[in-house]
């Protein structure tokens, strides 16, 4: 009885928590014509996907799709590569500066994006690489790395030294045992932080807007923060956008939850 | 094994962080004792003049009010918030807790921006849903604008804001309460404690050093935040949901003066680097208990 009530009771927690998202698909299978009326509806006899395909035409999402895909799939390459090596040498050697260099990197974390985005703006300009996918990739790159190391610190820290001694008594060069032994058995933990890179490219909003100024550079997010209030006209086309959009943020999360939190807590509380 | 080794596996590492970290710093310093306007160029020193500006400026300090507003007051409601679901999702009901702690977090994983949006057309004042159901209930006549409003603005963004911080916090306090030793609560229970006592004296206090930790960093977060607050209002109307990060961008790439917003960045990380020792204190108190 007890049970059932709090069965209950959470029910209607998750539906109040996800009313913003369940009105926005509401929305997002409207035509225009029921998404301005009054008053308003959940559904509707006409509902159909039809505003997900407009909005491929009438608004440069196909772009900004592309956009966003190159970018974020750079970007995690590019964190992955550097970022493994970073979090190798922290995890497996000891040298000077070890303490100093884990700080700057912890600090760089909290850096505000509103403190740098002038320099980064005024450089990025003055070498060409401004409203370019090459500029952006940097940049995120370089925005995500310090947590990205941290992550990766984390799982290496996880795998015994034993095992890589021995592939080094076999006679494997350090680099070879990163790549042959670590590497690996770090898999889980790597892919956890592929996937944590690949979102914080795809959601991030603040460098994009800022250092994209044409539709063939725009991701998504800024497609969608700049629509909000221009193209008020068309709630029905942005909502699909919206949707669309998260659906790879939620599939990616559901299926490495566990990973991501496990580590999240330890990062958070270490 | 060279000694120089781990040095040269830190190398790019090191030089993205000089890129984003230790030049942009420097030049933010730079620009903010000179003339510079994105139109023109860089013209000559200005002493201390941007910062002259920015005190004077009566939006700087409704800003920095807002900006202070939302983080403590929203990071603290969110906590609130997030303890509340971890405990209801600590009570083990089953299969229904799995689903219902991924329908939970939904917020949290989606994109801010798309937060943004769906919270602005959710609260729109004629075809939203929350408008129809208060107007229906009496509550508010129809067509109240709630973004709008310089009165209710900010407080629609935060509310926007806790929505999205809320499920961090509460994950976070799951595993905190899921570390908690079984033993305090079958000692307590042995002792006839009531519920009530065994959360204020057992739960909370073994709470203690993640609520700290997730308050300075929600703190930060959303002192950082520009997301939500340009999406949904762009700091308006009349200003009334200016915060720190949107007015720097108001001042330098719509005024085109980024020699004052060079020094609005300089007093934004002095503020956030603060915050940041206190975060550090925090995490290395709890290390040390």
């Amino acid at each position: 009885m007890k049970k059932t009530l709090l069965s209950l009771v959470m029910i209607v927690l998750a539906l109040l928590v996800l009313l913003p998202v369940l009105w926005t698909i509401s929305t997002s299978l409207k035509p225009l014509s029921e998404v301005n009326q009054y008053p308003p509806q959940w559904t509707s006899s006409t509902m159909s996907l039809k505003p997900y395909s407009d909005m491929f035409f009438y608004l440069p999402f196909s772009t900004y799709t592309l956009n966003s895909l190159i970018v974020a799939c750079s970007s995690t390459v590019l964190t992955l590569l550097f970022g493994s090596l970073a979090a190798f040498a922290f995890s497996r050697f000891t040298f000077a500066g070890k303490q100093i260099f884990l700080l700057i990197f912890l600090l760089s974390q909290m850096l505000p994006g509103a403190s740098v985005i002038i320099p980064l703006f005024q450089l990025l300009q003055t070498i060409g690489l401004y409203d370019t996918y090459f500029g952006l990739i940097l940049v995120h790159t370089a925005v995500l790395l310090p947590f990205v190391i941290w992550l990766l610190y984390g799982f290496f820290q996880t795998i015994p030294r034993e095992i890589e001694d021995a592939a080094l008594i076999d006679g494997c060069s350090r680099l070879t045992a990163l790549r042959k032994v670590i590497l690996p058995l770090a898999l889980p933990g790597i892919g956890a932080t592929a996937l944590f890179s690949f979102l914080g490219s795809w959601n991030e909003f603040f460098f994009a807007l800022i250092l994209t100024s044409s539709d063939s550079t725009r991701t998504i997010p800024v497609g969608i923060g700049l629509f909000v209030g221009e193209y008020l006209d068309v709630w029905n086309q942005m909502a699909a956008a919206a949707i669309l959009f998260s659906i790879p943020p939620l599939i990616l999360f559901t299926l490495t939850r566990k990973t991501f939190i496990k580590g999240l807590v330890a990062g958070a509380s270490k | 094994m060279k000694k120089s080794t781990p040095y040269l596996l830190l190398i790019p590492a090191l030089l993205f962080t000089v890129f984003v970290l230790v030049y942009p710093l420097v030049q933010n310093l730079i620009n903010s004792f000179s003339d510079v306007s994105m139109i023109t160029g860089r013209s000559g020193w200005t002493g201390l003049r941007n910062y002259e500006h920015i005190f004077e400026d009566t939006l700087f300090w409704r800003s920095f009010r807002n900006t202070s507003v939302y983080a403590v007051v929203g990071t603290a409601l969110a906590l609130v918030i997030g303890l509340g679901f971890a405990l209801l999702l600590n009570l083990k009901l089953g299969k229904i807790n799995t689903i219902m702690g991924c329908l939970y977090t939904v917020p949290w994983v989606i994109s801010p921006v798309v937060a943004g949006f769906a919270w602005k057309w959710l609260l729109n004042d004629h075809f939203g849903i929350v408008n129809y159901w208060l107007a229906s209930a009496g509550i508010v006549k129809a067509g109240t604008t709630w973004l709008g409003n310089p009165t209710t603005a900010l407080l629609c963004v935060m509310l926007a804001r806790i929505w999205q911080f809320y499920p961090f916090a509460m994950v976070m306090f799951l595993a905190g309460l899921q570390s908690i030793p079984q033993e305090q609560y079958e000692a307590a229970a042995v002792d006839g404690a009531t519920m009530v006592r065994r959360f204020f004296y057992i739960t909370l206090p073994n709470l203690k050093t993640v609520t700290s930790v997730m308050l300075v960093l929600g703190v930060i977060w959303s002192f950082n935040d520009f997301n939500m607050v340009f999406v949904m209002t762009r700091g308006g109307p009349m200003n009334s949901s200016m915060v720190l990060p949107v007015l720097v961008r108001e001042y330098s790439f719509v005024q085109f003066d980024l020699g004052r917003g060079s020094a609005l960045s300089v007093v934004v990380f002095a503020l956030l680097t603060t915050l940041s020792f206190v975060y550090l204190k925090v995490i290395s108190r709890g290390e040390s208990t």
